[in-house]
């Protein structure tokens, strides 16, 4: 144990130097101290290593970096480096550098221009691989993606717009907190890149809601509604104008928790029932918050609305107890859907232990109809499929697998990523499309049953993210 | 790269564009001045498509370029074109072959917002709502990150704990142990009539949403007290002041309608109920009142009567902010309906609407003597008294015609005075006034007038209106008093004299007084011509009822 923090605190090191020279001589000529210095470094701890197990391999899969095939861990300190360098190795196809001997400086400073030389290239990969020719002892390996994926750069957008939404709304919910002015702009915008994305590709954003261990429970939570909630109205046909409101509104449903003291909202242990009574609260105070923030218009009248009535179900129970209130709007009954499926499927709420996604929507079925609207959860369930992203699931090859996303055509196959192979052993990420079929015509794979994948554990965004 | 001429056009494009960008924001929609500048914009653009292609900008925070040659420069915050696109993110901007003069339309109304209104519009939402096919454009979004690190961190830190092969392998043997269940769920397919009765329920979606508000806020209110009850007051005079600011004038009395309702449910606490009156003082508040002028005169309202709706609930505060609008009204109907509108308030406080008789506009004080007759109480008399020496003639007019239907003690004197006024319609007004009031003193008044010296050489038609009046009073007192005036002869001014022959006769004939018709016959024959006809008209009405 102790001798493997050891090795992953050199593999960091190693791979933060590489950033670090690149970085220097992107600002620097070759011959600044800084750079020189910094190769230094790099060579040494290098051969360090060269000298005990021969060869390095330094490798990009995906978004983790290995080193000899092992992964490095991210770590907090090195973040922004590793974050830089995968960019830069993606920019140019780079996907492994070998070190087949010991390297001296004048090897990295040519790997370093030609690394450089080769970024506004029509085809870096190949420029950088020529302009290294004199460096003997290192080689470069073209990029392998896990899976030929065509959406590559809109899985990137994709992630992009998600955790600008949930760092969004954790800064206007913060702003609101400490009593200051918040612009809605940026929400309009946030959730504008949200609709586009669903349109062009629903599954993917979707899928970022499977995902369930962040520590912000209220902001990702806000946005995972959002999505679930625009995309559902999607399927129910709204035009974009609509959806964006819609989008608005559930985004801000919770908005009223701003109102409720941090100690009370992240409580580790159940609430006394004064407390329950303060957290029910988060309805009626979201009114208040809706216009103190953003005046009266339309749109703040609906979010007012869904922050109000989310918690009220189809049949009035639940809470606020209200005396004379006509059916639910709209625009709450699938907030309030969107919501009751985040909610179950998320470990803080008020159920500490999240259901597997499969239960909750069966949860859900039962109360369609009394506590749900019956003919908006019938959208939702075709939308989110009878496993839902995120679910785990053992296939009848005996693998186990993660569901990534929804298949459009066939409900009973969607796509999943094998996390074991048959004998249960833990086996690299692949993902594999459930609709195949051999030449004879049957199905390769076909879901045996779900499992709840908190029982054993299972961090879906390892998988998934 | 472009040309010299290319350049031109170009430039010339971006000014027509900051043209439009002035018109829409002057020219309502439904103004030819706002189509034609769309139209001017569009065919500069055609001719650009048609010769050089997609015109493709790049946006600078204040410069716009074609090419690599600024076709727009500016360094003001007023009509900075390229600021306007850059400070939402707009980097590359592309009008493309094909588009379309409602997209123009959309793209110039876009950049026509008025973005310093403060209401978080953005340029980038205007067009992404427009859903162009021929407007493309390049953001960049990384200005909108609110913390650039926090994807990474996020990330990082979801993916820490890395899945337990050991649970894993847990998971599979239970997995293998257990006896496959039953499918939890299954999918339904969404039928025909799901899709109908969504389409009802989105239908049904697209309505007022004020209704539904209103109750939350009340069903809030009723529950909370102290600060949270005044929090939630303001929260519905916030969504008054909405649908008022809006036009929206049924949801306003919808939402004053429930709080009647409200602040008289006995449920309600005492000291709620009461302090609900802020509501209605909000409704009369002369903002408020303001707005709803300006949707009166705008003419969208539809039916006014609304309004009374609206008005019913407000109280005597409201009388002062209406004062104030009827002065400024531009249309008849909104000033006939703010009038109903006070005659409602006034009669609550009769000495709040008198204020308004110090208006300085005369038609003002003339309207509000207006509302005082439809009120009709006596009490008006003493505010009204100084108004009958206003020196605008047609207020005058007003107040002596108020005095004639109020009628009562009070009234007479002043009447009296108004008898003497210099101007003809006063006086005759007055003299249908006492008419109207028909007492004895009213008589009395009346008689005396016309037997005095100098009655006669008032104008015919004045003489007439007194004779009129006095045929009010059919009594033989009267009768009398008119037969004498028929057989009335003088030597000098014999036309005058004829004259009052004439009204007598006019007088007698109203009547349907039978005794003077041998009068009446003798007077047909007189030359004069005018008490010759006035003698005949008289002997018909008499004889034939006409
Ligand atoms: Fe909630
Ligand atoms: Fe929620």
């Amino acid at each position: 144990m102790e001798s493997n923090e050891l090795t992953q605190r050199f593999a960091k090191d190693l791979v933060n130097q590489i950033a670090v020279i690149v970085r220097t001589a992107q600002i620097h000529n070759p011959a600044n101290v800084a750079v020189v210095s910094s190769v230094e470094k790099f060579v040494s701890l290098v051969n360090t290593l060269a000298r005990e197990d021969g060869p390095v391999t330094l490798e990009l899969v995906g978004e983790y970096f290995y080193l000899n095939e092992e992964r490095i861990k991210f770590s907090m300190e090195y973040l922004l480096n590793f974050d830089f360098l995968q960019r830069e190795f993606k920019r140019r196809s780079l996907g492994s550098l070998r070190f087949a001997c010991e390297v001296n400086a004048g090897e990295m400073q040519t790997f370093l221009s030609a690394f450089l030389n080769s970024q506004y290239s029509p085809d870096p990969f190949d420029d950088l691989t020529l302009g290294m020719s004199a460096a003997n002892c290192i080689e470069c390996g073209r990029i392998r993606r896990i899976v030929e994926d065509d959406n590559y750069d809109l899985r990137k957008a994709v992630k992009r717009t998600y955790f600008n939404a949930v760092s969004y709304t954790r800064g206007v919910m913060n702003k609101i907190k400490a009593g200051e002015r918040v612009s809605i702009k940026r929400a309009k915008r946030v959730i504008e890149s949200m609709v586009d994305l669903l349109l062009e590709k629903e599954e993917l954003l979707l899928g970022m809601t499977a995902i369930k261990n962040y520590d912000e429970y209220t902001y990702h939570h806000s946005v995972n509604v959002s999505i679930l909630s625009v995309a559902l109205g999607q399927r129910l046909g709204l035009g974009k104008k609509a959806l964006m409101e819609l989008g608005l509104v559930a985004l801000f449903h919770d908005i009223g928790k701003t109102e409720i003291p941090s100690e009370i909202l992240n409580k580790p242990t159940s609430f006394t029932g004064e407390e329950w009574e303060m957290m029910k609260g988060h309805t009626l105070l979201g009114v208040s918050v809706i216009f103190r923030m953003k005046g009266f218009d339309s749109s703040s009248i609906r979010a007012a609305i869904a922050c109000y009535e989310h918690h009220i179900h189809h049949d009035k129970t639940g809470y606020p107890k209200v005396q004379k209130l006509s059916d639910l709007d709209f625009y709450s009954r699938i907030v309030g859907i969107a919501d009751q499926y985040d909610g179950m499927t998320s470990s803080r709420v008020y159920a500490r232990v999240p259901l597997a996604p499969d239960r909750a929507l069966s949860l859900m079925m039962k109360r369609a109809g009394a506590q749900l609207d019956a003919l908006l959860f019938k959208f939702f369930v075709n939308l989110v499929g009878i496993y839902p992203v995120g679910s785990l699931v053992m296939l009848d090859t005996r693998e186990l697998a993660i569901v990534c996303s929804a298949s459009p055509s066939e409900h009973l196959r969607p796509r999943v990523v094998m996390i074991t192979d048959d004998t249960g052993i833990k086996a690299g990420p692949r993902t594999v499309d459930l609709t195949e079929k051999d030449p004879g015509g049957k199905h390769l794979r076909s879901i045996v049953k779900a499992l709840d994948p908190a029982k054993y554990k299972v961090n879906i965004a390892e998988y998934l993210l | 790269m472009p040309q010299a001429e290319e350049i031109k056009l170009g430039q010339e494009l971006m000014q027509s564009f900051l043209r439009a960008r002035k018109n829409l924001r002057i020219y309502p929609a439904n103004n030819p001045v706002y189509g034609k500048t769309v139209e001017d914009a569009y065919r500069k653009v055609i001719e650009y498509l048609d010769l050089y292609g997609d015109l493709d900008l790049k946006l600078r925070q204040n410069e716009i370029l074609l090419g690599d040659k600024p076709v727009f420069q500016s360094v003001e915050k007023e009509d900075n074109l390229a600021f306007i696109l850059f400070k939402d993110g707009v980097r590359e901007l592309s009008l493309q072959k094909g588009l379309a003069q409602n997209e123009m339309k959309g793209f110039l109304e876009a950049i026509s917002y008025d973005f310093d209104k403060g209401d978080d519009e953005d340029v980038v939402t205007l067009f992404w709502e427009r859903d162009f096919d021929h407007v493309k454009y390049i953001v960049d979004e990384n200005f909108l990150l609110e913390d650039e690190t926090y994807e990474a961190s996020a990330t990082m830190r979801a993916r820490e704990e890395e899945t337990d092969e050991g649970e894993l392998r847990r998971a599979y043997e239970e997995a293998l142990k257990e006896q496959a269940e039953a499918r939890v769920l299954d999918i339904v397919p969404i039928t025909r009539s799901d899709l109908d009765q969504l389409v009802k329920e989105i239908e049904k979606d697209s309505g007022d949403k004020i209704p539904r508000l209103t109750a939350i806020l009340i069903d809030m209110l009723v529950c909370s007290d102290g600060e949270a009850a005044r929090e939630n007051l303001k929260l519905i005079c916030g969504a008054l002041e909405y649908a008022v600011q809006n036009g929206l004038i049924y949801s306003a009395v919808h939402i004053l309608q429930s709080a009647r309702k409200t602040s008289e449910d006995p449920n309600v606490p005492e000291t709620l109920r009461r302090e609900m009156e802020q509501v209605f003082l909000f409704a009369s508040s002369p903002p408020v009142i303001k707005r709803l002028g300006e949707e009166l005169d705008s003419g969208n309202m539809g039916d006014l009567g609304i309004l009374m709706d609206y008005v019913r609930h407000l109280g005597r505060e409201a009388i002062s902010s209406f004062i104030t609008i009827l002065g400024e009204l531009k249309t008849i109907e909104a000033r006939k309906t703010v009038i109903d509108a006070l005659a409602l308030l006034g009669e609550k406080d009769i000495n709040a609407l008198a204020k308004g008789l110090s208006d300085p506009r005369w038609y003002v004080v003339r309207n509000i003597i207006y509302i005082f007759r439809k009120i009709g109480d006596r009490r008006a008399v003493d505010f009204l008294i100084r108004a009958a020496r206003h020196s605008d003639v047609r207020v005058r007019m007003e107040v002596i015609k108020a005095f004639g239907e109020l009628g009562g003690q009070g009234v007479i004197q002043t009447i009296r005075d108004a008898l003497d006024d210099p101007e003809q319609s006063v006086r005759t007004a007055a003299a249908r006034a006492l008419g109207q009031i028909k007492s004895e003193a009213a008589k009395k008044i009346i008689m005396n007038r016309l037997t005095a010296k100098e009655f006669v050489d008032l104008d015919f038609n004045e003489k007439k209106e007194f004779f009129e009046v006095l045929s009010s009073w059919n009594e033989s007192g009267v009768v009398e008093f008119l037969l004498r005036n028929l057989r009335v002869s003088s030597f000098f001014r014999k036309g005058r004299y004829d004259e009052i022959k004439a009204c007598a006769a006019y007088s007698l004939g109203l009547m349907g007084c039978k005794e003077a018709l041998p009068s009446l016959h003798r007077l047909r024959e007189s030359k004069n011509r005018l008490l010759s006809e006035y003698a005949y008209t008289a002997i018909k009405r008499i004889e034939y009822g006409k």
